[in-house]
């Protein structure tokens, strides 16, 4: 018992910009193993990404190593992505630990992720530090904030550190804070062995690795490891704990955080959730929390250059290799040739992915509108699932068309409940519950269509609360609803890309906005462009481009020639990304605008 | 014989004028006695056995000097040049700053073109754009450049002014043909980023018509010129039959020229270069820009520039710089559309469109 008494194992869970990434760097920087040169390095890589969408992607976890009482503690830090798409690996990670540091800005206070992280921290029963950021800045107002913290998710704050990352005041404090008051690990190294894998890495030496959190029993090389969900059988290569660069070590016991190397080939087998245990001597039940994680989001991915098809079929096998939850496989639009049809967990895992391929692959790509996925049931007695709206069948060979329903709830300040209400409304919901948390918190309950989900609703709720309301959402099955698809036609002709499955009631409304937006998105052409929603047969909406305006004819004598050449070499490029429909230039963006029809 | 122009800037202005963004200073005799002996010196060394077909003294305003500078460093060229036996000796002036004496001075020393910078004959539209002369002036330069026996005489006029309307323009352009000038350059005002006139827009102190609004005028021109006798041969020019600008040709039809002076581009033997736009720099030979033109560019710049003229391009030279411009697409469905016309081995543009000319060019480019 000695042994567990010296590990603790903790996250950090934190609003957007409230620090979190900075203190992990301190904490590294005072009891970590790298030099602080190699640390920068290290996390400031994986940082660009991660600053602009204000999340974290995936940060390896790192091993801390700090005296106390002259007592040499083991701290493990296991990072947390936060943002809804990844609820579930989130909630796998604070599984894997025991306490959690809640960090709150000084002048910001509670905000709607401090909220929902809390919320999930405490699901999972674990010991929460809150702890006060930034006091540094001159509207710094601590005291209220713990106050606040109090009220408002209703855990003690009155010891909580004053800290301040940036500048490094008062670290120390956490370190101290971490030791005293998150709980040593519980659990028996002579037990069974039960290992909860909360993410996986891809290793070009050692193959896919499973990052593990040991509760029961242990495991060393050469061990018959058995995953309890998918029942593979391997064995073990090398066990080993982050630093937070891989070292391997002799044996993994229950309280430690490490990874296990089995030459898996792919990532795709290893289920973040999953409990790995002893094959020859396995435990009785796995690990509970398990859930098998699927795509709900789907939307297809070309490259701009046609000639690059294999080059994004690389990007997308390399992305896998680390990310099992990305799905792909090949598809062909008329409009956009050879590419990708990709399921993701949710929009912000899209737009990460898609970013990634354009920024680590230097590739051009257009994506397409997202789409759930839908059963539709047809007149021939089948049933198939229609992730592309194109694909749906004419409708007369359509009995019915379900789609994905999910159970959403809402954590929103009380003064917004109407707006949040009209905006489930809006999105056709159907009201279950709901419930006043404290003074300042009601929790609402609705059924929502996942499509209506995907659509713009994060950015809505964020805007009509002012960034104080979170929600979460699960799956819930499937409805039967009286969905349409609606084509959008570019000078007669119909551009599958464009398609787009909606409910009918929505369907002149959706078809009139894309229109406009299309009008408003793609350039004028030599001539006259109309642009036509329908379904079926019928137009539900025209807009008109209208032919392109004139140009000042500027004037071209000797050194004006090399500018005006290069000014035409670069509008050229500009063309280059465009798609052609007919005779038509839509430029590449047009695809995946129709999402973003609300903003204005 | 391949042709070779000759350009010579003379950078000096009484006053800046409000839309102008070349290089044009307003100093002291000191600075322009002194740039005189440099451009002397470049036009000595640079000095090549090639004909010259043409000079053109543009600016600043070259007239606002005094005609000595002119008669030197046009005897410095005589001197180091061969020149051919028609050649076209162009100077451009303004109204206010060239008298008779001036004028026949010019006409002494070869020039055989004068070019007037004009631009509008509404007296309140040229003082709002900072220009020094007004209408009454411009008559007595035009008449006095053809008392002194000046044959070929340009005006250069505005499109795209304030308050601009086709009547009042077409007023303009008659009493400008009466006076008998055989050339007209019509450009559009341009606003430029670092000239008052960006300023003024920014602030809405001017308020200028739309582009839409100025090719209609623009459009209306051209037939009321072609009325009149004077033709369109390149987007923003317009002569007498046999009085296009050779120089200008020159430059569209990407033959070489020989730029001398601050701020001057030159295309000579595959290269563009300029010299530096700073007097000292200028006189150092520093901050030269040079840049390689390849076959691809000048592809390019055929096209580019072949279409802004009536005459168009030659693809039989594309075609030979490597470019099969017939395999473009959307060259073919140009053609098809007679947005293009072929005519022998020239390619030119349906003058109707050339207000999108730059999407048209974009889209043949290799």
């Amino acid at each position: 018992m000695d042994r567990l008494d010296k590990i603790r194992n903790f996250c950090i869970i934190a609003h957007i910009d409230h620090g979190k990434s900075t203190l992990a760097d301190r904490l590294i920087e005072l009891a970590g193993f790298v030099s602080k040169r190699n640390m920068q390095a290290q996390l400031l890589d994986s940082m660009e990404l991660e600053r602009e969408k204000g999340i974290t992607i995936k940060l390896t976890p790192t091993q801390l190593l700090y005296k106390y009482n002259n007592e040499d503690y083991i701290l493990n830090l296991i990072d947390t992505p936060g943002h809804v798409d990844f609820t579930y690996e989130v909630s796998r990670s604070l599984a894997a630990c025991e306490g959690a540091l809640l960090l709150v800005d000084a002048s910001q206070g509670v905000e709607a992720q401090t909220l929902a992280n809390a919320y999930l921290a405490i699901d999972n029963n674990l010991e929460i530090i809150p702890i006060i950021n930034k006091i540094d800045l001159p509207s710094a107002r601590p005291d209220e904030i713990k106050q606040e913290i109090e009220e408002v998710i209703g855990i003690e704050a009155e010891d909580a550190p004053c800290i301040s990352a940036k500048n490094g005041i008062n670290i120390e404090s956490v370190l101290e804070a971490i030791v005293n008051k998150i709980p040593a690990p519980k659990g028996n190294s002579e037990e069974k062995l039960k290992c909860l894998i909360f993410d996986s890495h891809y290793d070009n030496f050692k193959g896919a690795i499973c990052l593990i959190r040991v509760f029961d029993g242990s495991v060393k090389v050469g061990d018959k490891i058995l995953m309890m969900q998918t029942g593979s059988v391997y064995e073990v290569t090398e066990v080993g704990i982050f630093l937070p660069s891989t070292k391997a070590v002799d044996v993994l016991k229950a309280g430690d955080v490490g990874y296990i190397a089995a030459s898996i080939k792919n990532i795709s087998e290893i289920k973040v959730g999953d409990t790995i245990t002893n094959a020859e001597k396995p435990a009785e039940k796995p690990l509970d929390g398990y859930k098998q994680v699927q795509s709900v989001v789907f939307c297809g991915i070309f490259p701009v250059d046609g000639a690059k098809y294999n080059e994004l079929k690389d990007a997308l096998e390399k992305l896998k290799l680390n990310d099992a939850s990305l799905q792909y496989s090949p598809e062909v639009s008329q409009a956009l040739g050879f590419g990708f049809r990709c399921g993701f967990l949710g929009l912000l895992h899209l737009e990460i992915i898609t970013e990634r391929i354009e920024r680590e692959f230097d590739l051009d790509i257009i994506t397409t509108s997202p789409s759930v996925s839908y059963n539709v049931y047809k007149t021939n007695g089948e049933m198939i699932e229609v992730s592309n709206p194109a694909n749906l069948p004419p409708t007369v060979e359509i009995t019915k068309i379900e789609e994905p329903i999910v159970k959403v709830s809402v954590f929103t300040p009380p003064e917004y409940v109407g707006a949040v209400m009209e905006l489930c409304q809006e999105k056709r919901g159907v009201y279950k519950d709901l419930q006043y948390l404290d003074k300042k918190r009601v929790e609402l309950k609705y059924i929502l269509p996942l499509g209506e989900i995907i659509y713009d609703f994060f950015d809505s709720l964020k805007s009509r609360t002012k960034g104080y309301a979170s929600f979460d959402y699960e799956i819930s099955g499937f409805l039967e609803s009286d969905l349409v698809k609606v084509d959008m036609l570019l000078n007669g002709e119909k551009c599958d890309a464009l398609s787009l499955i909606v409910h009918r009631e929505k369907a002149y409304n959706r078809g009139r906005m894309v229109a406009e937006k299309l009008k408003k998105i793609i350039p004028r052409q030599m001539f006259e462009v109309p642009i036509q929603a329908c379904i079926g047969n019928k137009v539900i909406a025209r807009e008109t481009i209208s032919a392109m305006r004139k140009d000042v004819l500027a004037k071209c004598y000797g050194g004006d020639i090399s500018r005006k050449r290069k000014l035409l070499e670069k509008q050229k490029e500009g063309k280059k990304k465009m798609r052609k429909i007919g005779s038509v230039e839509i430029p590449s963006e047009a695809f995946m605008s129709i999402l973003k029809l609300d903003e204005e | 014989m391949k042709e070779l122009s000759i350009y010579i800037h003379i950078p000096f202005c009484e006053q800046k004028c409000i839309y102008c963004a070349f290089v044009s200073y307003c100093v002291n005799n000191e600075i322009k006695n002194k740039y005189f002996q440099n451009l002397k010196k470049e036009i000595q060394e640079r000095k090549t056995d090639r004909e010259i077909s043409s000079i053109y003294i543009g600016g600043g305003t070259p007239s606002c000097v005094d005609a000595k500078y002119i008669k030197e460093i046009l005897e410095e060229v005589y001197a180091n040049y061969n020149l051919k036996k028609d050649i076209e000796i162009t100077i451009e002036c303004n109204p206010n700053s060239v008298d008779e004496e001036k004028l026949k001075v010019y006409k002494n020393i070869g020039i055989n073109r004068i070019s007037f910078g004009v631009q509008s004959l509404d007296n309140d539209t040229l003082k709002k754009l900072g220009r020094l002369h007004n209408k009454d002036q411009v008559v007595c330069a035009i008449n006095n450049a053809k008392k002194v026996g000046f044959k070929n005489i340009s005006v250069d006029l505005l499109l795209g002014l304030e308050n601009q309307n086709i009547q009042d323009f077409e007023k303009q352009l008659q009493e400008l043909i009466a006076l008998d000038i055989t050339h007209i350059s019509a450009y559009m005002l341009e606003v430029e980023e670092g000239t008052k006139l960006f300023s003024m827009v920014e602030n809405k102190e001017i308020n200028l018509p739309i582009p839409e609004k100025t090719i209609e005028i623009y459009e209306k021109t051209v037939n009321f010129l072609k009325k009149n006798g004077f033709f369109r041969y390149e987007i923003s020019n317009f002569s007498k039959i046999g009085y296009e600008s050779k120089h200008n040709i020159n430059y569209w039809k990407c033959n070489e020229y020989l730029g001398f002076g601050v701020a001057a581009y030159s295309y000579f033997e595959g290269y563009r270069f300029s010299n530096s736009i700073n007097f000292n720099e200028y006189e150092n030979k520093e901050n030269l820009l040079y840049e390689k033109i390849d076959n691809r560019e000048r592809i390019e710049e055929l096209i580019m520039l072949g279409l802004r003229c009536k005459f168009g391009f030659d693809f039989n030279e594309i075609i030979k710089l490597g470019y099969d411009i017939f395999l473009n697409d959307n060259f073919k469905k140009y053609l098809d559309k007679n947005i293009l016309i072929k005519e022998g081995n020239w390619i030119y543009l349906n003058p109707d469109y050339y207000g999108v000319s730059n999407s048209i060019i974009c889209d043949i480019l290799p």
